[in-house]
């Protein structure tokens, strides 16, 4: 009897020593690890500026497990704190580079709202020396009143055949949406492309859908909240005009304007 | 003589089963809570490795409080917390940047403009 406990106790001395050798290893690892972990977040100035809390509890966490190392038989709480340091040195570098983006989107907000500004002065610039901008009604000749509500049709002149990109002469139409959508805030626009049926239906659709976005882009370039505009593509559905002649084509290809009532009630979509 | 080993064996067992932690329930709560940020502010489990990890330990140490092993139970939901808030740190992050990325392409059409009016 005595024999086996000494033989079983022995075999548990020895099996407890090798247990600690291999976490005493890891522990070591790991906490190195998490050392230099800590060194570069606490070299980083603007760690230490933005997350210095983070900052002060991953070096709490390290210095616990670092104490702990030199006890016997305590690796897992080793790894345990070294683990925590990590995270929190993990957590202080990821909420740094969260505020430095702000920080970096806030600049980027000024430069976008200058340019904004000075984007509406040259587009007014350049209506103006058109001439006419004063006499012009908000709401002209393209606006129409349809069961889809008022619809204003901006032509394919304003358009590059194949292309997406709005023409300078667009900018007095665009305008005038932009000045009439600011005196009627709570209105909300839906812009739709529409192409002939010329090329094949998908890049016409496709097409469509640039073109109407372009006009939306431009809208939201000059001053008009994103939210109050949808936009749709839809290729060369619903034809004003027969395809079969250019003129009627050229109809076809058009990009309309749709308001909404003064309350922001859209009509359905097509 | 021959006896002492295994007084010493069961000394270190004593000690071991002495040094049992109280239940942490604060600490649960406070790992709970921080799955629960990380949730909100739209991390998931799929996009996030760092709130997979968070949910598996909190689950182990929800584990742990049945079978009473308290220090388990702490040393997981310690380290599920982190896990959760660094879950919730990466997706703020992500999403910061994904900002600064519309305001660059919006200043970058703006430019373009501007230079096609002038």
């Amino acid at each position: 009897m005595n024999r086996i406990t000494r033989v079983f106790s022995g075999a548990l001395v020895v099996a407890c020593t090798g247990l600690y050798g291999c976490a005493g290893q890891h522990s070591e690892e790991v906490l190195q690890q998490a050392g230099s972990d800590f060194q570069k977040v606490k070299e980083d100035s603007s760690v230490l500026r933005i997350a210095p809390k983070d900052v002060i509890r991953a070096g709490e966490s390290l210095a616990r497990a670092d104490r702990l190392s030199s006890y016997w038989g305590s690796g897992a709480d080793v790894v345990h704190y070294a683990y925590l340091s990590q995270r929190y040195s993990e957590i202080a570098r990821e909420h740094t580079e969260q505020v430095l983006n702000e920080e970096r989107a806030a600049k980027l907000e000024l430069e976008r709202q200058r340019l904004q500004l000075a984007l509406r002065e040259a587009k007014l610039l350049s209506v103006q020396q058109q001439g006419k901008w004063l006499e012009e009604q908000i709401i002209s000749l393209a606006t129409t009143q349809t069961d889809r509500g008022l619809v204003m049709t901006l032509g394919d002149v304003l358009f590059d055949t194949g292309e997406a990109e709005l023409k300078n002469s667009a900018n007095r139409t665009v305008l005038k949406v932009v000045q009439f959508l600011q005196l009627n805030p709570k209105r909300v626009v839906r812009i739709e492309g529409y192409t002939d049926n010329t090329g094949d239906k998908q890049s016409n659709l496709q097409l469509s859908r640039d073109r109407a976005q372009a006009v939306a882009d431009m809208l939201v370039d000059l001053g008009i909240d994103e939210k109050r505009i949808k936009v749709e593509g839809y290729g060369d559905d619903y034809p004003l005009e027969a395809n079969a002649s250019e003129r009627g084509r050229a109809q076809n290809r058009r990009v309309e304007i749709v308001f909404s009532d003064e309350k922001g009630q859209l009509g359905a979509a097509r | 003589m021959s006896i002492r080993p295994l007084f010493a064996a069961m000394a270190i067992l004593a000690l071991a089963g002495c040094a049992t932690d109280p239940a942490p329930v604060e600490q649960m709560r406070l790992t709970e809570q921080a799955l629960e940020q990380a949730k909100a502010v739209g991390a998931t489990v799929d996009d996030v490795p760092e709130l997979k990890l968070a949910e598996d330990k909190f689950k182990r140490a929800q584990g742990n409080m049945q079978d009473e092993s308290y220090k388990h139970a702490r040393m997981r939901a310690e380290q599920a917390e982190l896990d959760a808030r660094l879950a919730e740190a990466r997706v703020l992050t992500l999403k910061s940047q994904e900002q600064l990325n519309v305001l660059q392409s919006r200043i970058t059409r703006l430019r373009k403009q501007l230079g096609d009016a002038q």
